[in-house]
C-alpha cells in the first residue's frame, strides 16, 4: 500500500472507531489516535505476516497489544482486515459481543488477553523466546504505551530479552507523552526514555509515529537486522492525534463524545472539514 | 531422604527427555536435580534471575506457543509477587502452566514471614481452572509430578523443604486428591502435606488410649466434591489441619464444601491464627505449631475433650 492509501485508511480506521464507540459508547479513543499510523504501518504496511483466514497460522508474526486499553481500534483493524465480521465489532461493549474495552484472547487474531500494564509484554517475551527454542523465523511485535513504561515488569522483560538476545523481538513504545491523569513528565518523568531501553540492552530507533515515511523506513528494515539485540521502536506520538480540540489535553484518555453533537463535532475535526 | 523438589524435579527430568516442550523457568532457584537439567537440557532449563512477575509473563507466552512451562521459586514468591500475572496470564487464559512453590507453611520457619507461605492457598484457590497439588510424602510427589505435566490446566505445587517416606500408604487413590490413610471414623482428620505426620501422630498417642480416629489425606485442592462424600458420608466430626491461615485455607476449604453439598457433619480446624500479626518466632517449627495451638498435643487434647 502507497504512503496516501496508508494515511487514506488510517482516516478510515479513525472514522470506524468512533462509528464503533457511538454504538457501544465505551472504548478509548484518544490511546487508539495516538498509535493509529503505527498500527496501519504493521497491518497493511507489509510488514506484519498474518492470514485473517487462518489467525493460528504457525509462521505468523505474533502482534501483542500491551496497551491494551488501545483495543477499540485493533479490533476494528482486524476486523476491517476480515478476522471476523463487521456485525461483530459493532457489537462492541455489548451484551454477549467478544470485544470489550481491553483486548481478549478469545477474539480472533488477538494472541493474548491484555489490560493491566507490561503484562502483554512480558508474554511477547516469551514468545520470542519460544520462537528462538524451536528455531522460528517469525517476529514478535509488542506496542506500548509510555505510561506503562513506569511498570518494573515492563523491565525485568526488557532485561530477559536482552539476556537471552531475543533479536526477533520488536517493542514499539507509544509514547505519547500521557498516562491517564495528565502528562508523564509531570506524574513522574521517565526520560530519558530511549536511555533507558539502550542501557536495558535493546537497540533503540526513535521516530515520529505519524509519519509513515518514518515508520515504514524503520519497520520494513527489521527483517534484515544484523544485530543480536531485540529493537525498541519510540514513536514520538501525540495523544488523540487529529481531534484538535482535544490532543494533548491532560485529561483526553478518558475523552468520551456523549451527544450527536459531540461526534458530529469529531468527526468534522478529524476529516478536516 | 531425598527433598521433596527433587523427587519432583527428578520425575518431571524423566519425561523432559523425551518432551522438548517441557521447559523449567527458574528465578533464581535451585535444587541439585536441576543441575541434570542444565547439563543434559540446557535448552530447557531457563534461568529468569529474580523476576517471578516476568516469569509468570514469559512462560504464558511460551504456553502459548505449545510449551508446557514449570515455573519454580520459593512459594510465597511464585504466588503473592506475580499473583495478577497469575491471575490474567495463567488463570485468565487456562493455561497449562504449573507453579513449583518449595517451603510451604512454616518450611523455611528461621527465615521469618517474609518467607513463611500461609495465605498461598486462600489466594490461589480464587483462580478459576487452578488446581493446587500438596504432596504429604514423596511417593506422592512423584505422582503429583505426573499429574501436573499431564494437566490442561493450571497446577500450584505447594512442596514442603524436605522430604518424607511414604505415609498414606497405598497410593492408588492419589489422583482423586484424598486417600484414606487410617480408616474412617466417627471422628476423622482431614490433613494435607506437612500436617499429615501430625495427624497420623496424634492418630498413634489416642489409638494407645483406645480412642480410634480416622486419617484422611488430601493432595489436590478444590476438593472433589463426590469423593468427599463418598468418605466422609458416615462421618460425624471432621477435624482440619493445615499448616496456614484459618482465612481461606482447606478448613475454610471443607466448610463451603459441606454446606454446598448440605452434608451434615460438625468440623473443627487447627490452622495458623494471624488476627494478631505474623509470627515473628525464630525457634523452629515445633515451636510455632505449639504457639499457634497446631501440635499433636493440642489436636490431643481437643479429641479427648469431645469424646468424653
Amino acid at each position: 500500500m502507497c504512503l496516501q492509501k496508508l494515511r487514506d485508511k488510517t482516516l478510515e480506521i479513525k472514522n470506524l472507531v468512533l462509528d464503533v464507540f457511538e454504538q457501544g459508547h465505551t472504548g478509548h479513543i484518544a490511546s487508539s489516535y495516538s498509535c493509529a499510523e503505527i498500527l496501519v504501518a504493521l497491518f497493511y504496511g507489509n510488514i506484519l505476516r498474518f492470514d485473517p483466514q487462518n489467525p493460528k497460522w504457525p509462521d505468523r508474526d505474533r502482534f501483542i497489544l500491551s496497551k491494551g486499553h488501545a483495543g477499540i481500534i485493533y479490533y476494528s483493524i482486524l476486523s476491517d482486515l476480515g478476522f471476523f465480521p463487521k456485525e461483530e465489532l459493532m457489537r462492541f461493549g455489548s451484551a454477549g459481543s467478544i470485544c470489550g474495552v481491553h483486548v481478549d484472547g478469545r477474539v480472533p487474531g488477538v494472541e493474548a488477553n491484555a489490560g493491566s500494564l507490561a503484562g502483554g509484554f512480558g508474554v511477547a517475551v516469551g514468545m520470542a523466546h519460544a520462537a528462538k527454542l524451536d528455531l522460528k523465523n517469525h517476529l514478535v511485535f509488542a506496542l506500548l504505551g509510555d505510561g506503562e513504561c513506569y511498570e518494573g515488569a515492563i523491565w525485568e522483560g526488557a532485561m530477559h530479552a536482552a539476556f537471552y538476545k531475543l533479536n526477533n523481538l520488536i517493542a514499539i513504545v507509544d509514547h505519547n507523552h500521557m498516562c491517564c491523569t495528565g502528562f508523564i513528565e509531570n506524574r513522574m518523568g521517565i526520560e530519558p526514555l530511549d536511555k533507558k531501553w539502550e542501557a536495558f540492552g535493546f537497540d533503540v530507533e526513535c521516530i515520529d509515529g505519524h509519519n509513515f515515511d518514518e515508520i515504514l523506513n524503520v519497520l520494513s528494515r527489521i527483517r534484515c537486522r544484523k544485530s543480536s539485540k531485540p529493537l525498541c521502536i519510540i514513536a514520538d506520538t501525540v495523544k488523540a492525534h487529529g481531534l484538535i480540540s482535544v490532543e494533548n489535553t491532560p485529561l483526553c484518555h478518558g475523552w468520551a463524545p456523549k451527544s450527536a453533537e459531540a461526534f458530529s463535532k469529531a468527526r468534522a475535526e478529524l476529516n478536516g472539514r | 531422604m531425598p527433598a521433596m523438589r527433587d523427587v519432583f524435579w527428578n520425575e518431571i527430568y524423566a519425561l523432559a527427555k523425551d518432551n522438548r516442550d517441557i521447559v523449567i523457568l527458574s528465578a533464581d532457584f535451585a535444587a541439585p536435580s536441576l543441575d541434570k537439567f542444565r547439563l543434559d537440557l540446557p535448552s530447557q532449563f531457563i534461568e529468569l534471575g529474580i523476576s517471578e512477575q516476568n516469569m509468570i509473563l514469559v512462560a504464558a507466552g511460551m504456553a502459548l506457543e505449545g510449551k508446557q512451562p514449570f515455573c519454580y521459586a520459593i512459594s510465597p514468591f511464585i504466588t503473592m509477587r506475580c499473583f495478577e500475572q497469575t491471575r490474567l496470564y495463567v488463570a485468565g487464559m487456562n493455561l497449562p502452566i504449573t507453579l513449583v512453590g518449595v517451603g510451604a507453611g512454616f518450611a523455611y520457619s528461621d527465615s521469618g514471614y517474609t518467607h513463611h507461605s500461609v495465605e498461598d492457598i486462600a489466594i490461589m484457590r480464587t483462580l478459576p481452572h487452578m488446581r493446587i497439588f500438596q504432596p504429604s510424602d514423596n511417593d506422592t510427589t512423584k505422582i503429583l509430578a505426573k499429574l501436573a505435566l499431564e494437566s490442561s490446566s493450571p497446577v500450584y505445587v505447594r512442596l514442603d523443604r524436605y522430604g518424607k517416606e511414604n505415609l498414606i500408604g497405598n497410593t492408588d487413590h492419589v489422583s482423586s486428591g484424598m486417600s484414606v490413610v487410617r480408616p474412617i471414623e466417627k471422628i476423622t482428620l482431614l490433613a494435607s502435606g506437612n500436617m499429615l505426620m501430625t495427624a497420623l501422630e496424634v492418630a498413634l498417642r489416642l489409638a494407645e488410649q483406645n480412642i480410634s480416629i480416622g486419617v484422611v489425606d488430601a493432595c489436590i485442592f478444590p476438593l472433589d466434591p463426590n469423593r468427599f462424600h463418598e468418605i466422609f458420608a458416615d462421618v460425624d466430626h471432621l477435624i482440619t489441619l493445615e499448616e496456614h491461615t484459618f482465612i481461606g485455607g482447606i478448613g475454610s476449604h471443607v466448610l463451603e464444601l459441606i454446606s454446598d453439598c448440605d452434608m451434615k457433619l460438625r468440623v473443627k480446624r487447627f490452622a495458623l491464627d494471624l488476627s494478631n500479626g505474623y509470627v515473628h518466632e525464630y525457634g523452629g517449627r515445633d515451636l510455632i505449631h505449639q504457639q499457634q495451638k497446631m501440635d499433636s498435643e493440642s489436636i490431643i487434647s481437643y479429641v479427648r475433650s469431645v469424646c468424653v
